[in-house]
């Protein structure tokens, strides 16, 4: 089924906005297993994380980490730190004892931290390793749910595909919209060049107001693109879809060469 | 290199009080000035915060760095344990007034001051969330800081409910972008 509801679902479930049946419904929805829901919902979560970073920092009263250390030490062995004193004919026998299996222990330690290291090795590279084929599994699925959700939305007869014409500074540019009236859509570009450093293509819908930023993306080495575009508020009409290229943060209004538009 | 956030929640998994102390000496200041703006009362935000750091020694164990970032996970609890605390005075019919401040709850203005200007009149830096339209800014914020629900804000804003959750929706797609961008 369509995905497109439950991508607002989970942006009012990030904030904690959800209510209702529908907050029923869609916790049903994750409890099933939906990898695009789980990446919004921690993308959202490491934005707002990101948020409250960027305001200035507070000391909280020092009392409160008294208080928690206080209670740590109360309910909580200490593992690591403080051991017990024990008595010292018991210290010095254990010392005895240790020293004398150390001894003969020695070669075999000796073997055995080589291939402890070893191991270590081998076991940093296959975390690193799956870390990149986790990496690189993410990104396909992101790319198989956008392909997903595009197909999806082509099946829906409202929809409708717009081209989109190189201008300018990319003559060789083009582009296809796929487009819902109330859905929003997708864009899909191809030989389009690498954005430059610090720079990010940024989508915009035009109609009969000011044109709507729609999202900032980027290309491959091959020059393809591919980027969600959000429902225009209201459901307004929209006439012009256009790509400029801007500063990587994105900018409210158009500043940079338009490089791909539709025909008005 | 610093340790990175998840290796203290992992230490303190195993019990380790100095991996503790560090957690808490790195994040405390980042969580309480957001409980702070929830709850507004600095002894009701000094309890929240203990309990949250006493809640995070507990769950420690449960911790999964694959799911998200140390910090999100101390944001996450602090957001939902500071609105829980609202909402409990609210339940006991205690006065509450939503954050007034930032012109959350103002009616629409006229013409909106642009992001830089309301950094100012609040006398902070300017956010990720500044960068965003009005009307999503005062959707996300009426959600996230003051804990009202969709039925809530679409209530309080007299906007249908389709046009509060299409906002929430956009304000946060580019709250994430903005961020994503500036990382």
């Amino acid at each position: 089924m369509n995905h497109e509801p439950y991508d607002t679902l989970a942006a009012t479930y990030a904030v904690g906005a959800l209510d209702g049946q529908e907050r029923l419904d869609f916790e049903r929805h994750l409890a099933d297993g939906c990898d695009v829901c789980e990446a919004t919902l921690r993308e959202s979560a490491e934005a707002l994380a990101s948020l409250a970073r960027s305001r200035p920092p507070m000391i909280p009263p020092p009392a409160v980490k008294e208080e928690l250390m206080r209670r740590l030490a109360a309910t909580t062995p200490a593992r690591r730190d403080g051991a017990r004193p024990q008595p010292r004919r018991l210290v010095w026998a254990v010392g005895t004892v240790a020293a004398v299996v150390a001894a003969a222990a020695f070669t075999g330690t000796f073997v055995a931290t080589r291939y402890e290291a070893q191991l270590g090795v081998m076991a940093r590279e296959s975390a690193a390793l799956r870390e990149r084929v986790e990496k690189e599994e993410q990104a396909l699925r992101e790319q198989v749910a956008v392909y997903r959700n595009a197909a999806d939305l082509l099946r829906d007869p409202q929809a409708q595909v717009v081209t989109l014409r190189g201008l300018g500074p990319s003559p060789e540019a083009t582009g296809r919209v796929i487009w819902h009236p109330t859905g929003g859509g997708y864009v899909f570009v191809a030989n389009l060049p690498a954005a430059p450093p610090g720079k990010a293509y940024e989508m915009w819908t035009i109609g009969d107001a000011a044109p709507q930023p729609a999202g900032l993306f980027q290309v491959d080495a091959s020059g393809r693109g591919a980027h969600r575009i959000a429902p225009v508020e209201g459901g307004k009409p929209v006439k012009v879809f256009a790509i400029t290229l801007e500063t990587e943060a994105g900018v409210p209004q158009p500043q940079g060469p338009m490089v791909l538009a539709s025909a008005k | 290199m610093a340790t990175i956030g998840a290796d203290l929640v992992r230490q303190m998994a195993a019990g380790d009080r100095e991996a503790f102390a560090v957690f808490y000496d790195r994040y405390a200041p980042v969580v309480f000035p957001l409980i702070l703006r929830i709850v507004r009362e600095r002894a009701d935000a000094s309890d929240v915060l203990q309990e949250v750091f006493w809640e995070a020694w507990r769950d420690a164990p449960a911790y999964d760095a694959t799911r998200g970032s140390a910090e999100a996970w101390m944001v996450t609890r602090a957001r939902t344990r500071a609105i829980d605390r609202i909402r409990a005075t609210r339940r006991r019919g205690e006065t509450f007034v939503a954050p007034l401040d930032d012109g959350v709850a103002a009616a629409p203005r006229e013409s909106a001051p642009d992001a830089a200007e309301r950094a100012a009149d609040r006398g902070t830096v300017m956010t990720a969330l500044d960068r965003l339209p009005e009307a999503q800014r005062e959707v996300i914020e009426l959600a996230y800081y003051a804990g009202l629900t969709q039925t809530e804000i679409a209530e309080r804003l007299k906007q249908p409910l389709g046009t509060v959750k299409t906002r929430i929706r956009l304000g946060l797609e580019r709250l994430r972008e903005v961020v994503k961008a500036s990382s």
